[in-house]
């Protein structure tokens, strides 16, 4: 058999063997799982792929791919890289994301539209490649899956997006990326998540940052029902560094999940992840973020943060920073707060003539500045903070 | 008709403790009032309760704005009418610059005055009349591009509150101890700013404890508040009378 079906047939059979994961297991407890049957979605593509699916980002690109229930199409490949669909025989699938978690077995299983992204030795990228993916499908689902090969100082930036037809669109998507930042590059990487709100997402994304190496990482949430996003950094060489920098605002009955993991296996590698987050209603958000430090990685330099600020007396977030220390020269630092927006300052910017909303869009603006400010692209940043802002109803 | 009339009003907490006990006053243009009380009598109470402060009812009386009743109006909407209040004690808005504050307040303004709607002020004039602003009021430029009152010194954010009434431009400023944590010079600045904006299109009610702002805005009334109500009026004069001699008479006449 060819490696792509003993790889989808051995996936499957973990896929079937996994139980789906409830709050009894300690990486779900605060996401529960039990209205969610992911077989009762359709895996038979849609049959037209869509146009006019509202999107954040405007961007000029060297590169542009669509992703649908039916399909990926390459619109635009710039020259000299690597930038088409994804085989399922590539040598580098599965090493970073296999099959030994629900989830990422489901993706491994029947994923059928990937993307390749393979950057030669050298090459730098001036404007970012950018996937949209769109689903439309109702109850239908769409699995996709990332592989990018960043060759020795390479240096560009890859950007996703996903989003939905329709608002209250019921779908289900599974998503999974494997990055591997080689010896001295620099790839920055932006997920952004615009789904309907009742979608079921599940991302499992992976990235090996070697020597000398720098992952800029963003993500935004902003749509989907339930789910889980998983981020795992691997610092693989001395002088590695990520940072991640994600953004998420939900509303109604969202509920969003962050699990993320700084895996420090060389010495002197550094990661720096911030997440902030605004909740309205009876939204809800978990991040979960582990920090490990292998016995090797001395002088590692790692940080973590959530804040989540809440905009409404039913909102909820949980944060459950982890410490895994193996190493003991090291300088590992990490933060978490809960606030709510102070009736005081509302009082004081209305006083000034703003309206409430306003003064409210004014208060969440300024509670992501930080954050956007470590966002590098502008485009990207002031995407974000528009969508940001404009998540606060206007009265 | 004036521009800031108070007719009878009354304010109390959540709780329904009754803070401010029947109060008259009228402000109009080209006039300063002075409004003196010792600690906890009351006077910032009476300015929350005019800049419409939720948590402080108005249980009886009226608050009228250029004639309109604004007493059920909200902040916001009293402040695009044109109410300006300079807080004792103002927030900090972590992660909004001063410009960029600015620039949201008069927008919010503009709009409500364009009928609700967008009516931007165009980047340069604004930018222009903010740096003029800040060099009268002696504000560095570099506070501009800091997070609202976030980590200033106390002369520092009573300067910039004086700096954001220069901006918006009301017709009735109400200065809340504004003249506390200042030092000579600063005070003299922004004694100096609020005079120049008193005139045919704005009137101002100075609260204070201290005569020391009134020597350089000469208020042209002075009301002596003690216990949530106005116990006497008069000129300039008064202030003077009040540095020398305290509230005590008329706070034992309260305990009589
Ligand atoms: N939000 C509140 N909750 C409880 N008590 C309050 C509140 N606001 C004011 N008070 C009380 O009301 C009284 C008047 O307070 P207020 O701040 O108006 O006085 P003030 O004259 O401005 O005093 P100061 O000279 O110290 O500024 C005080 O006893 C104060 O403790
Ligand atoms: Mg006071």
């Amino acid at each position: 058999m060819p490696r792509a079906r003993l790889a989808n047939a051995a996936a499957a059979a973990a896929y079937e063997a996994l139980p789906l994961p409830t709050t009894r297991d300690e990486a779900w407890r605060f996401t529960d799982l039990k209205d969610f049957d992911p077989s009762s979605f359709g895996t038979r593509p849609a049959a037209a792929a869509v146009t006019n699916v509202p999107q954040l980002l405007d961007l000029d690109v060297a590169g542009l791919a669509t992703v649908t229930e039916s399909g990926i199409t390459v619109d635009r490949a710039p020259e000299g890289v690597v930038f088409e669909p994804l085989s399922p025989d590539h040598q580098r699938l599965y090493e970073l994301v296999g099959w030994n978690e629900k989830f990422a077995a489901h993706n491994a299983a029947v994923w059928e539209h990937g993307l390749l992204v393979h950057v030669p030795k050298g090459h730098v990228l001036r404007q970012p490649l950018y996937v949209r993916l769109h689903n439309s499908a109702e109850n239908g689902s769409l699995f996709f899956r990332l592989l990018v090969i960043a060759e020795e100082e390479s240096r560009f930036t890859v950007i996703e997006e996903y989003a939905s037809a329709r608002p209250d669109l019921p779908a289900y998507t599974n998503a999974v990326a494997e990055l591997y930042v080689e010896q001295a590059a620099k790839l920055e990487y932006v997920s952004i998540q615009n789904l309907s709100r009742e979608t079921w997402h599940f991302g499992t994304h992976h990235a090996r940052v070697e020597r000398d190496a720098e992952l800029d990482w963003v993500a935004g949430g902003f749509g989907s029902k339930r789910g889980k996003i998983r981020i795992q950094n691997d610092l693989n060489g001395p002088g590695a560094t990520s940072r991640v920098t994600g953004a998420y605002f939900a509303d109604g009955s969202q509920h969003l999940d962050y699990d993320t993991f700084q895996e420090h296996i060389a010495p002197s590698t550094e990661s720096d992840f911030a997440f902030k987050g605004a909740l309205r209603e009876t939204a809800r958000a978990v991040w979960r973020g582990m920090i490990r430090v292998e016995p090797d990685a001395q002088k590692t330099n790692a940080y973590q943060e959530n804040r989540n600020l809440l905009l409404s007396p039913d909102a909820h977030a949980d944060s459950i920073p982890g410490l895994e220390i193996m190493a003991n020269d090291v300088r590992c630092t990490h933060g978490a707060t809960l606030g709510r927006v102070d009736e005081e300052q509302l009082f004081y910017l209305m006083s000034r003539g703003l309206t409430r909303s306003e003064a409210e869009r004014l208060i969440v603006r300024g509670f992501f500045q930080d954050v956007l400010d470590r966002i590098e692209l502008e485009p990207v940043r002031e995407a974000l903070g528009a969508a940001l802002e404009a998540r606060i109803p206007q009265t | 008709m004036a521009l800031l009339e108070l007719k009878n009003l009354h304010v109390a907490l959540e709780d329904g403790t009754e803070i401010v006990k029947g109060v008259d006053l009228r402000v109009d243009t080209n006039e300063v009032h002075a409004i003196m009380g010792p600690n906890g009598s009351g006077k910032s109470t009476l300015a929350y309760a005019i800049a419409g402060h939720p948590a402080y009812e108005i249980t009886e009386g009226q608050i009228l704005l250029d004639g309109a009743d604004v007493t059920e109006a909200g902040a916001d909407e009293r402040a695009q009418q044109g109410l300006f209040l300079a807080f004792q004690y103002p927030y900090a808005i972590p992660g909004v610059t001063v410009t960029s504050f600015l620039r949201s307040a008069i927008n919010a303004i503009r709009k409500a005055r364009a009928g609700g709607v967008d009516d931007p002020v165009p980047v340069p004039e604004f930018r222009t009349e903010l740096f003029a602003q800040m060099e009268r009021l002696k504000v560095s430029r570099e506070l501009a591009s800091r997070y609202l009152n976030d980590g200033f010194s106390g002369g520092e954010k009573k300067r910039v509150e004086i700096l954001q009434m220069a901006m918006l431009k009301p017709r009735v400023a109400v200065l809340d101890e504004t003249d506390s944590g200042l030092d000579i010079d600063a005070l003299k600045i922004v004694a100096g700013g609020v005079k120049e904006l008193v005139g045919p299109s704005m009137g101002a009610l100075v609260i204070t404890h201290y005569q020391r702002i009134l020597n350089y805005i000469q208020p042209n009334f002075v009301h002596v508040f003690v216990d949530g109500q106005i116990v006497e009026e008069g000129g300039p004069e008064l202030a003077q009378e009040l540095e020398k001699s305290g509230y005590a008479k008329w706070e034992k006449e309260k305990v009589a």
